[in-house]
């Protein structure tokens, strides 16, 4: 009997030591990087989908451009219950966006924010397009005006301006069905 | 038109050669981290083998070096007798630290009972500690400096050379 009350005793004091133990340990926490909660805290059906939301804005960082909400790795799972801790908590997409983007850098967003260098993203696509634009207009243009500009150069050659393309006599001496 | 058109392309493809250039110089594994130059995210965590929870704010005073490995990472097997030898040397001055990526409790012991160990490697249950630290890929080495601020990351495996070059700038501070 005494030896299972001792028994009881040390396990109850293992059991302890081990609680004691568990509950020094700490993994970093998001106040250190975003300060506290500026949201509401979520809950049921509210908090799985905005899970969901939150989790495919972020870049899965093992992956090849799959976000987090949709890579099966552990690494984005592990993300994603972070998100959904965050969002229980109270925090709120931008602060949960920010902790993130502290830690990976800029890298992690999946849409990239329109500041500095990234500027370019948004706009060089449509400078491209509309520098295309410009260009086939131009070309129009001057398609449009071609012809009109032969008479001159003909004219330019007969007067003896600028000498006439040997080519180009062929050419039209071909066009014009004269063989020489 | 065709002198316009010339000088535009030009333009672009000055623009694109500028980018590459500069991007292609860089070394990719000394990317730099956003935590560089801030102090390093605070944990507590379980040691691997004695269960002890080993706690970074109690590494404050000395240069601390922080490395995320996993023993499915070929890497890592290259990289952890560098880290040993270094450690072995430069301890007490300076503190070492690994940290357990998305690995099991089992294989790391059974990989340091096999290759040594000097320094205590810790679980990072659920990966929020590699989260915080902003953890892609392993190996990922981290040096702070006596007062808990990131001073330098490196990504890969790293030489004695690497790990010395790092200590320094943690030194200089």
């Amino acid at each position: 009997m005494k030896m299972r009350i001792v028994a009881v005793i040390i396990a109850a004091m293992a059991t302890l030591a081990l609680f004691a133990q568990n509950a020094a340990l700490k993994v970093p926490d998001a106040q250190q990087f975003v300060g506290a909660p500026q949201g509401q805290p979520l809950s049921g059906d509210a908090l799985h989908r905005r899970t969901g939301e939150v989790a495919s804005l972020l870049r899965c960082p093992v992956c090849q451009g799959l976000s987090v909400a949709d890579s099966p790795s552990e690494m984005a799972v592990n993300m994603k219950e972070q998100v959904n801790e965050l969002l229980a908590r109270g925090y709120t997409e931008e602060q949960i966006l920010k902790y993130f983007e502290l830690s990976y850098g800029q890298f992690v967003l999946l849409k990239p924010k329109f500041e500095g260098m990234n500027v370019l993203v948004w706009v060089l696509p449509l400078a491209a397009l509309g520098l295309g634009i410009g260009i086939v207009f131009m070309k129009l243009r001057s398609l449009e005006n071609g012809p009109a500009e032969a008479p001159i150069s003909d004219a330019a050659a007969i007067e003896g301006d600028a000498p006439v393309d040997p080519y180009l006599a062929r050419v039209r001496d071909l066009v014009s069905g004269e063989k020489s | 038109m065709n002198r316009t058109v010339l000088i535009i392309g030009l333009a672009i493809a000055a623009v694109v050669i500028g980018v590459l250039f500069v991007s292609l110089g860089k070394d990719p594994a000394e990317i730099k981290s956003p935590l560089v130059g801030r102090v390093a995210p605070d944990f507590a965590l379980r040691e691997v083998g004695t269960g002890r929870t080993i706690d970074l704010a109690q590494f404050r005073g000395k240069p601390v070096v922080i490395n995320f490995w996993a023993t499915w990472c070929g890497p890592c097997w290259e990289e952890h007798p560098v880290l040993v030898a270094t450690a072995r040397q430069t301890q007490p001055q300076v503190q070492f630290v690994g940290v357990v990526f998305q690995d099991t409790e089992d294989k790391i012991q059974k990989f340091l009972d096999a290759r040594g160990q000097a320094y205590p490697t810790l679980v990072d249950d659920r990966g929020k500690t590699a989260i915080a630290y902003g953890i892609g890929g392993v190996p990922e080495t981290f040096f702070l400096d006596a007062k808990g601020t990131i001073v330098a990351k490196f990504n890969g495996p790293m030489t004695p050379d690497i790990i010395r070059a790092n200590l320094q700038k943690v030194m200089q501070q």
